[in-house]
This record gives C-alpha cells, structure tokens and sequence, in this order.
C-alpha cells in the first residue's frame, strides 16, 4: 500500500474541447409522398399531404398515374419534351402525353436552304415554312454532326432567273435553284456570283455590306441583295472579286480575327470577331456599315486578357483554397468573356461546387475553358490511408499525416476545399465540428525527490498539438478558428482549450 | 388735275393698306384657328394620330400602331417572371425595385435529384399568356378600328372577335380573328382577319429557354459557354442562390430584349447533412 503510495501516479487529464456554440434545432422526421400539386403552385413534389392541394400519394412519383414522366409532344410547333409528368403536359395547348417517346419525336436532317437542322419532320416543316422553303427532310441521317456536315457539302452558286421580264439572280444553293428545294427554279451557276457580267442579270455591284446569319464574316451585297465575296476595300473595283466565289482562306488577312478592321471583313469567330454593325462597335469600315466586331475582352478583373468564349476560375474571397482551410463564406467563381464583357457564374454556394480551369490546345492557339463541379469532400473523413485519400478520381481530399482523428487510421483524411456549414443552425455544425474535439489523458509521474514529470501524452500540452488540432478542426469544414471571405476573424476563439487534474 | 389724281391715288391705297391690314389678320386668326383644331384632334384622338402620321390608312398599320405601345409592356412582365403573368410556384428575388416573382420551370423541393419539368412547352404557355393578357385591348383595337372607318364615311360590319398570338423567327405575328366588311359608294372590301407583324428576337430566347430546362432536367445544369458560342447574338447569365436555385437570364444582344426563369436542380445541401 505504502510503495503503491510512494509510486503514486499522478494523473494529470488534459482535456481539450474544441466546440462552437450552436443552436438546438430538432430534427423532424416526416412522413413524404408524391403531391400533384403543392399549395405553393409545384407539380409532382415529394412533400407531406398538408402541404398538397391536389392529390397525394404516399408513394414515389413515377409510381403514380398523374406524374409519371414521359414525353410531351406539342403537335404545332413539332418539340417534344422529354421526362415530363402527364398532368404538365395536360397543361399544354395541342400537347399529348405518352409513356414512350412518340414517332414523331424521332429525329433527322432538316434542310433549310445552306443551313440545316436536326429536328423532328414537324418541327422541319415548322422551320421550313417559316423560312419560306420547301421541306426537305431525311429520316436517314441519324446524327447531326452528318446533318451539318452533308448541308456544308452543298454546291453553291449563281442562280439566274427570269422575273417580269428581265433576267435576275439569287446566290443560293444547286437543290433549291432548280426547283428541288423549290423557292425559285433557275440556271445554275456553280461558284459564280450574280455579279458576274457574263451572266447578264440585273444584279450590280454596290458598296455596301452585309452581315448573313450563320456566317462570321461581312460580306459585300449586290443590288439585288445576295451576298458576295467577303468584304475587302481593295477589291470594291475588282471585276474578278465580283465574279467567282472565293474562300475564307483566298480572302483577306484570313489567318487574322481582324477586329475592327476598316478594309478587311474577314471576321473569325474563334478568334474574337463576329459581324455586326459598325454603330454597335463603334467603328466605321471605309466601305459599307458593317465590320468585324471585337468579342475578346481586354483586361478582365484579373487582369489577363481573354479571347471570347473563353473561361476561367477566380476566387477572390480572402483565406486560401486547395489547403482544407477556406474561409466561411468564400466561394468560387467561374468568369466568362462573351462579346467583349466580362461575365462571371457563381459555383454553388457552401462551397459545394469548386471551379477547375485547363486550356484546351486549338489552330489558333490555347483555349481557357472552365467548370463549376461538385467539390467531392463528403467521403474524406473515412478514408484510412494516403493512397485512398488522394484518389482524384473519387475525391477532392487532403492528407495529414501527423494527425489522427482515428487511433486505428494512419493519418487524417480532410477535405481540400472545406464545405461550409450554416453553423447558425441546425445540429448538423455540431455533429461536425465535434469530430475533432478531443481528449488527450496526460499522464504524469511523481518524482522520487519532488517534482512531477510528464510520461504520456506530454506533446498535448505544446503549442504545436493546439495548432495541429486546430488544423484539423478547421479543415473539417466551417469550424474553429477561422476567418471570412473578408479576411475578419470571428467574435469568438471558435475552440476551448481545458486543462483538468485529476 | 394731276394733284387731285394723286390725292384720289392715295386715298385709294389708304383704303385698300386698311382693307389688306383686315384681311391678313382674317388670315392669322384662321391659321391661328386651324393649329388650334388640329392639336386639339391630335390630342384628343391620339389613335388618329398615330393613324394620320403613318401616311396611308391601311387595317394592319392602324391596329398595329393601337397595339404595340401596349404589348411591349406585357411582354417585359412575361420576360421578368419566367412568362407567367402570375405566376405560381415561384422564386422571390428582392431587387432594388422592390420584390420580384420568377416562376421555376423546372423544380425540385429535394437535395440531390435532378427537377420536374413544371411548364413543357414554355413558348406556347409565352403565347397564351400574352394572348391573355391582350385580349381586351386586341379588342379594344378592332372595336376602334370599325369606328375609324366609320370616321372616314365607310359602313362597317364586324363579327366576333377572337386573338391569337404566334411568335416566329424574328418576329410575333398577332392575329386578329375578326370577320369585316368594309363599303363606301362603290367601294366594298371583306377581311376574314388581320395579322400585325410586331419584330422580336423573343423566338431565340424561348426556344433556348426550353433547352436549359431540358438540360437541368436530365443533367441537373447547364453549360451556359456553350449555348453562347453556338448563338453568338445572345447572352445567358447564370445566377446561382445559396439555397439551389438558379436564375437564367437570356438576352438577345442587338434587340436588347431578355428573358428569365428559376430552376432548382441536383442542388446540394450545406454541410453534412448528418442529421
């Protein structure tokens, strides 16, 4: 009795919390089912009978009658909709529901003049009719990439023909100069334009210019109104330029977006060109008013230079990403360049999405292009080891080695953008941030003479553990000692740091 | 004999000076009348001004030139509430304007699955909900028309009369389903209906709008770069809200013209959701 006195054991428990103060919410659970529609005017929710007007079901949507999806046809304008409930297609004038996506959903190639779309025959004779075409529709081309590609391929040309008396042109295609594709029926003149003195047509040539839809460019226009060749100052008085159909490639600076250019219409929309009207873009061409427009955006807020279409990640909150210690509240952002402006896309809040950047390699050189995804945090946590923790295929994680959450893991598996949490309710910031509390028993031992010396656990009562823990209390999410998107700390420490005896 | 003539010369002119004095006040204060009456018209028949200042009085540029200041209004209500006039099951955006209704499209009350489609064929709904909201002042138009002509010393009939709205590329064809005839002396004229041609990109806009939804219903977003690289001429902002929603807003870049709606779609919940 007396040795076990004399080699009394001092027992020192260090206790070390690290909680924050959360309200009480209970969780409720309920009892869901599926709602017609809601009392706030939504069809086919899963919510409890009392927040439904209509008919409700406690069973799962698809498993009822009203809102099983299917495909909507609207019969006028030939859409379909695809995973639509039947009472929202009830809903719609000339609309029929079916369980099976109808026939006439079924896609092919729509012709419409030197442009095409994959679309419904319905749908085809509703373009067609609106451009004043003929329908031409090919049930046999199943893709739309041969659909575009098969249009491309059309011969085009001069088509001279006779009009109160007198012989006039339209630029257009072979099928719908002689009468296939049936607007006008003519001669053809393949890669001739209706300037062409030799073809003897009222068409002359002008000095003005137009912008044609579908194409990038600014091209000359006749007296009768077809388009030319592309724009180019230098052969306004060329006989030669107005005669034959030339390529992008044989016409002006081909290999430049020529923005803004007064002589050359040559416009690449994959550099940051487009044709618009010279009011628009502030410039006047030395012929005609239209120009190449510069889409690129100049300076953006980070201060690089963007070509249109282009994307890219900016996170300008305070604190750091990618290093499991975000600040509460900070999020990422997606800009985009569109037509000289800078616009830019919010990812989720909560930091449930995180933005990811990469160039993609072009003819004309790196493309940046960015995404809003999902940031993968949720399984880091019970990951054991390293190699599992990194897997980027499966998770956005980071590991620390030098801690453990978990006595039988090798180390700490966090998240590498922290979730936020909205710790100002609910228990779910509770439940959270408690998984890094701690209690660390330090055990000391008396000294024979005096004294006491620590003999386990002594490194919790350093500096280094505190900071460790709290590394890990804050990568765990928005939790312990942190500061915001504004760089402000909080008004609390956001951990408790206890030491007991015992 | 030479001084009297002058005298009687004079006096002549004095007379006729005072006479030409009268009649060109006459004059004034006639002119002075007319302007009177004519602002009067104007302002008191503004529609026949509108009618007078297109120059030659047609159906179409009469009904056209009655419609259209009133159209344009309904359509930026649609364009800013997701083309609903009231709309239900909507999203309230507090703007500075004060606080403002967009309908969802397509919606889900739930974290983690993708939404239901709640309008299939939003073009169509567009074009009822605009018939809807016009349909009086469509008749106001065609009841106002058979007045002017009748102004204008023509009998008229007119039968019932019926609207519709169809928005094309490019343009919105109002249609006025009103059977009319038309006389004065010889003269007799019959109209089945008119159709007034008002421009609008609001097509692109609402055709593209479908598209998203179709997109967030099947995948839960979508890539707004790419619909701007295939449609140069229009904008897409998306604006996404802590709570999942997200609002669209299409404009077409030359008309200026925009549309928007709310989607909430695979959004996922803040934290761990552990309880």
């Amino acid at each position: 009795m007396k040795v076990k006195m004399n080699k009394k054991i001092i027992m020192i428990f260090a206790f070390v919390f690290i909680v924050l103060a959360i309200n009480n919410v209970s969780a409720v659970f309920n009892n869901t089912g599926c709602c017609e529609e809601t009392k706030n005017g939504f069809f086919c929710q899963n919510v409890q009978e009392q927040e439904c007007k209509g008919v409700w079901e406690p069973t799962s949507c698809d498993s009822t009658s009203y809102c099983k999806a299917g495909t909507c046809y609207e019969s006028i304008e030939g859409t379909c909709s695809s995973n639509t409930p039947r009472i929202v297609c009830n809903k719609v004038l000339n609309g029929s529901w079916s369980a099976e996506r109808p026939a006439a959903c079924n896609l092919g190639c729509c012709v419409l003049g030197d442009q095409a779309a994959f679309v419904s025959l319905v749908r085809c004779k509703r373009l067609s009719g609106m451009l004043g075409l003929q329908t031409i529709f090919n049930k046999n081309i199943n893709n739309e990439v041969q659909c575009v590609l098969g249009v491309q391929n059309q011969d085009k040309g001069a088509c001279v023909y006779e009009l109160d008396f007198e012989d006039t042109c339209k630029f257009t295609t072979r099928a719908e100069c002689t009468g296939v594709n049936g607007s006008v029926k003519g001669e053809f003149f393949k890669n001739k334009l209706c300037t062409d003195p030799e073809l003897g047509t009222n068409c002359e040539r002008t000095r003005d210019t137009i912008c044609v839809p579908g194409k990038d460019e600014v091209y000359f226009r006749d007296s009768c109104g077809n388009a030319g060749n592309i724009y180019d100052a230098s052969k306004i008085e060329d006989v030669e330029y107005w005669t034959n159909v030339k390529t992008k490639t044989d016409s002006c600076n081909s290999k430049s977006a020529n923005s803004n250019s007064k002589t050359c219409g040559n416009c690449n929309y994959m550099l940051g060109s487009f044709c618009s009207d010279s009011k628009t873009a502030g410039t006047r061409p030395i012929y005609g008013s239209n120009i190449c427009a510069d889409l690129n955006c100049e300076k953006t807020a980070n201060g690089q230079s963007y070509r249109h279409g282009e994307s890219w990640c900016v996170y300008d909150d305070e604190g750091t990403t990618g290093k499991g210690d975000n600040a509460v509240g900070a999020r990422f952002y997606k800009h985009i360049c569109v037509n000289g402006e800078e616009i830019l896309e919010q990812c989720a809040d909560f930091k449930q999405e995180e933005c990811i950047e990469d160039k993609i390699k072009t003819p004309y050189g790196d493309f940046n292009e960015a995404a809003c995804r999902v940031n993968r945090w949720q399984d880091c946590l019970l990951q054991m080891n390293e190699l599992d923790c990194k897997n980027t295929d499966k998770r956005d994680c980071l590991w620390k080695e030098d801690i453990k959450l978990n006595s039988s893991f090798e180390g700490t598996c966090v998240p590498k953008n922290t979730p936020g949490i909205k710790f100002w309710e609910g228990e779910d910031a509770k439940a959270i941030c408690g998984q890094a509390s701690v209690k660390c028993v330090v055990t000391f031992e008396e000294g024979l003479v005096s004294g006491e010396k620590c003999v386990k656990n002594c490194e919790c009562l350093t500096t280094g553990w505190l900071n460790s823990r709290n590394d890990i209390c804050k990568s765990l999410g928005d939790c312990g000692p942190k500061i915001n998107w504004l760089g402000k700390i909080g008004y609390k420490t956001g951990y408790n740091y206890t030491i007991g005896k015992k | 004999m030479m001084n009297s003539n002058y005298y009687k010369c004079k006096k002549i002119m004095n007379i006729m000076d005072k006479r030409g004095e009268k009649g060109q006040l006459a004059i004034f204060v006639i002119i002075a009348l007319v302007i009177v009456f004519v602002i009067a018209v104007i302002f008191l028949f503004p529609r026949l001004k509108i009618a007078l200042s297109g120059g030659e009085f047609t159906p179409e540029k009469y009904l056209r030139s009655c419609i259209e200041p009133e159209i344009k209004p309904k359509m930026e209500l649609l364009n800013k509430q997701g083309g609903y006039a009231n709309p239900q099951g909507f999203l309230v955006l507090n703007e500075t304007n004060g606080v403002e209704k967009i309908k969802y499209l397509c919606y889900t009350n739930e974290y983690y699955k993708t939404c239901t489609v709640q309008e299939a064929m939003i073009k169509t709904h567009y074009e009822q909900e605009l018939n809807n909201l016009m349909k009086e002042k469509i008749k106001d138009c065609a009841t106002s028309l058979k007045t002017a002509y009748e102004g204008r010393g023509y009998s008229v009939s007119q039968g019932a009369i019926k609207s519709s709205i169809d928005i094309v590329s490019s343009k919105m064809n109002v249609k006025f389903d009103v059977p009319m005839s038309v006389s004065k002396n010889q003269e007799s004229n019959k109209y089945n209906g008119f159709t007034v041609e008002i421009r609008t990109e609001m097509y692109n806009l609402l055709i593209l709008s479908q598209t998203i939804v179709e997109f967030e219903n099947i995948y839960g977003d979508s890539e707004i770069t790419t619909f701007m690289a295939y449609y140069p001429h229009l904008k897409i902002e998306k604006i996404k809200l802590s709570e999942g929603s997200k609002v669209y807003i299409l404009s077409d870049i030359k008309t200026g013209e925009s549309f928007r709606f709310a989607s909430r779609s695979l959004s996922w919940p803040p934290g761990y959701r552990l309880q």
